[in-house]
């Protein structure tokens, strides 16, 4: 029962930081027809200028606000002058400008603040630990599986309810319709863009407190990002959100009872869907 | 008619001097040393490092004079920490940049897979990183040497620390590749000829995490679920860092056993975690920068922290010394010939910062001390430090050349 809970919370943790990661990925894939490849480098990008904006003011939640806005704002600037331009062309296009977009930011961020690690510190009300059976479990993590719901809730709720949401959603439906009744397509399309940086970034900014802060820390987790977005399918909210929870317990239970097979099982489970399931657990069409 | 004569003798006057010039004009070629690290990608740490220390051993010499009157260049390449783009980089600096030297190598991954290659291309290559026993023992051959403590020598001083232990029961975490595993299967060997009756968690109940993990509670949890009373650590780099502050978290070092870090005492990691990584846990490491006070120690880590602003890590100490050791090579040899070279290297001692190192003649490996230590806290230093800290003799840890597997001789 305890290894259960201990378990469960572990990859619940783990899995609501790569909802926040993939939901972002798949917003933009889902609305812009881009994949990504940038997209865990904007992550890391997210911790360090959190880390910069904390140790600047110092505040951990002036990092975890400012920070992601600022990346943000960078991938607004990314849309505009870099994607823009390649929308008409083939896919294959847009896959070499964001993977170069990657290097560019990978070196960027190696130049700047160096090749070492970083350790951010969580805030004094987080950082403690709460008792759980014999053991103690740190409040951080219990903090970031109960923000996830949260930033997918206030998701769910502005694609569905608001007015923003809608013209997206109408956006992604079909293109040429929205831009004939009158929606300024290109506007929406970088303030979606900036949204799946943003979203990118903050999941950041919430893994610097947990784990060192280090040049290429988002190539490690675009991995994992990709194979939550196949198996939840491309464009889907909820299939991201289910497929960030699989992986994340597929980790957790996986090291404790698959033993060394555990590295295979997300692999193993995306060939799975993908055979049976090409779409996705929730993809469309 | 005399116009045409001083014509002509100036002309001899030229060639003259150009033959007469000849000798110092080629006495004044540098010597040119490759370096092969990691400078790209979650390890790059290690490759600035490298290059920082090689930096400085090279300016040292140059304001000395140089090797023989020479002076040095270092010449850097990124193995990116694959074997394939090593073994490029390694044959771009033989045949294109042509160097004397090859110094380098991070990974025991790569250094596997490029030093059967090295034969070939007839250049020496000191690995300053790499700890793989196999490079120094069975795909040894005539080109390659070892000046850094290996994973058998740090792991045997790891098993000494743990013999003294009341721990009975031990089990480990490691990063899931040979390095991880080899030093698991070292650590079991050794503690079981120092104090038979311990014992070993079962293959199922020890933990290998992937290189790539960044979240370790599954295995923090795995580890503290299974009971152990003593738990031996072989992750490194930014695998340690964050390893150490989730398992804090997890209070796992609150635990009921001992916990041995065979690489906790780099000073990347110090660095990075500072009053993060908690006290009185036995760390090992390549080089500890306090660990003599020798005159060549002060002079390095009084140098690197000026010019660097941190306290050198073992990386950093490799390189550099990799640098002093092809010099007192070059002076045993009174040449730069290659195959001179290398004999020279074989059975070369030199004062190391680390301290004074032995290269034996078959197997190619250092003789070096290992340095292990207890974390602990001091105001005079902006990391944690090793205290108590305890000098294992690089004899008693260094396996016999016949166990070595190294066939060459």
């Amino acid at each position: 029962m305890e290894s259960f809970v201990v378990n469960l919370l572990n990859g619940l943790s783990w899995g609501m930081l790569l909802f926040l990661i993939s939901v972002g990925l798949t917003t933009v894939f889902g609305v812009l027809g881009v994949l990504n490849f940038a997209h865990g480098s904007l992550f890391m990008l997210g911790a360090y200028l959190s880390m910069w904006v904390m140790h600047l003011v110092p505040s951990f939640w002036a990092g975890l606000v400012l920070g992601p806005v600022l990346v943000a704002v960078i991938g607004m600037v990314i849309e505009v002058f870099f994607l823009r331009p390649v929308y008409d062309r083939d896919v294959s296009y847009q896959l070499l400008l964001t993977f170069a977009i990657l290097l560019v930011l990978d070196d960027a961020v190696r130049l700047i603040w160096g090749p070492g690690y970083h350790v951010v510190e969580a805030p004094q009300i987080l950082a403690g630990v709460f008792p759980l059976f014999n053991h103690s479990y740190p409040v951080y993590r219990l903090f970031l599986v109960c923000i996830g719901p949260v930033i997918g809730g206030g998701l769910w709720f502005f694609f569905k309810f608001t007015r923003w949401g809608k013209l997206i959603r109408a956006a992604a439906m079909d293109r040429e319709m929205a831009e004939g009744i009158g929606i300024r397509v290109p506007l929406l399309f970088t303030a979606v863009f900036g949204l799946g940086t943003w979203l990118a970034a903050l999941g950041g900014a919430l893994a610097a407190p947990h784990q060192s802060i280090g040049p290429s820390m988002g190539e490690r987790v675009i991995i994992e990002s990709f194979i939550v977005v196949v198996i939840g399918g491309l464009g889907s909210f909820p299939g991201a959100f289910i497929g960030a929870i699989v992986l994340g317990f597929l980790e957790a239970f996986g090291t404790v009872f698959a033993g060394r097979i555990q590295m295979a099982l997300p692999y193993i489970l995306l060939a799975v869907v993908l055979l049976i399931r090409p779409r996705g657990l929730f993809g469309e069409k | 008619m005399k116009r045409s004569q001083l014509f002509s003798r100036t002309i001899l006057a030229v060639l003259l001097c150009l033959v007469m010039c000849m000798p110092a004009i080629a006495a004044e070629k540098p010597i040119k040393l490759g370096f092969v690290y990691i400078m790209s990608g979650p390890f790059s740490t290690y490759g600035q490092f490298a290059k920082q220390g090689a930096q400085l051993a090279i300016d040292e010499i140059n304001a000395s004079g140089g090797i023989l009157g020479r002076k040095v260049e270092g010449y850097f390449e990124d193995s990116t920490g694959k074997p394939d783009v090593a073994a490029r980089a390694l044959k771009k600096l033989v045949y294109q940049v042509g160097v004397d030297c090859l110094i380098g190598l991070d990974s025991s991954g790569v250094a596997k897979t490029v030093v059967p290659l090295i034969p070939q291309m007839k250049t020496p290559l000191i690995i300053t990183h790499a700890a793989t026993p196999d490079v120094t023992g069975n795909i040894c051959n005539d080109y390659v040497f070892r000046i850094s403590l290996n994973l058998a020598q740090n792991v045997k001083a790891a098993a000494k620390v743990a013999s003294e232990s009341k721990a009975n029961l031990w089990t480990t975490i490691g990063p899931d590749y040979a390095f991880g595993h080899q030093s698991w299967e070292y650590f079991q060997k050794y503690l079981k000829e120092l104090k038979p009756g311990v014992k070993f968690m079962p293959k199922d109940k020890v933990a290998f995490s992937p290189i790539k993990t960044t979240d370790f509670s599954s295995y923090i949890t795995k580890i503290m679920q299974s009971k152990p009373e003593g738990v031996f650590i072989s992750l490194w780099g930014g695998n340690l860092i964050d390893f150490v502050r989730q398992a804090d978290q997890m209070g796992f070092f609150k635990g009921d056993f001992d916990v041995l870090m065979s690489l906790g005492a780099a000073t990347e990691v110090l660095y990075a975690l500072k009053d993060k990584m908690p006290v009185g846990i036995w760390v090992g490491t390549r080089y500890w920068f306090l660990s003599n006070n020798s005159p060549v120690n002060v002079k390095f880590r009084t140098a690197y922290h000026k010019r660097f602003g941190q306290y050198p890590s073992y990386n950093a100490h490799g390189a550099y010394g990799a640098v002093y050791t092809y010099k007192a090579a070059v002076e045993k040899a009174k040449s730069v010939d290659k195959k001179a070279v290398i004999k020279a290297l074989e059975g070369l001692s030199i004062e190391l910062p680390v301290g004074k190192i032995t290269i034996r003649a078959v197997d190619h490996q250092a003789v070096t001390d290992a340095c292990w230590g207890k974390t602990a806290a001091d105001p005079a230093y902006p990391i944690r430090i090793l205290k108590p800290m305890r000098i294992f003799p690089g004899k008693e840890i260094t396996r016999p050349v016949e166990q070595t597997g190294c066939k060459r001789k």
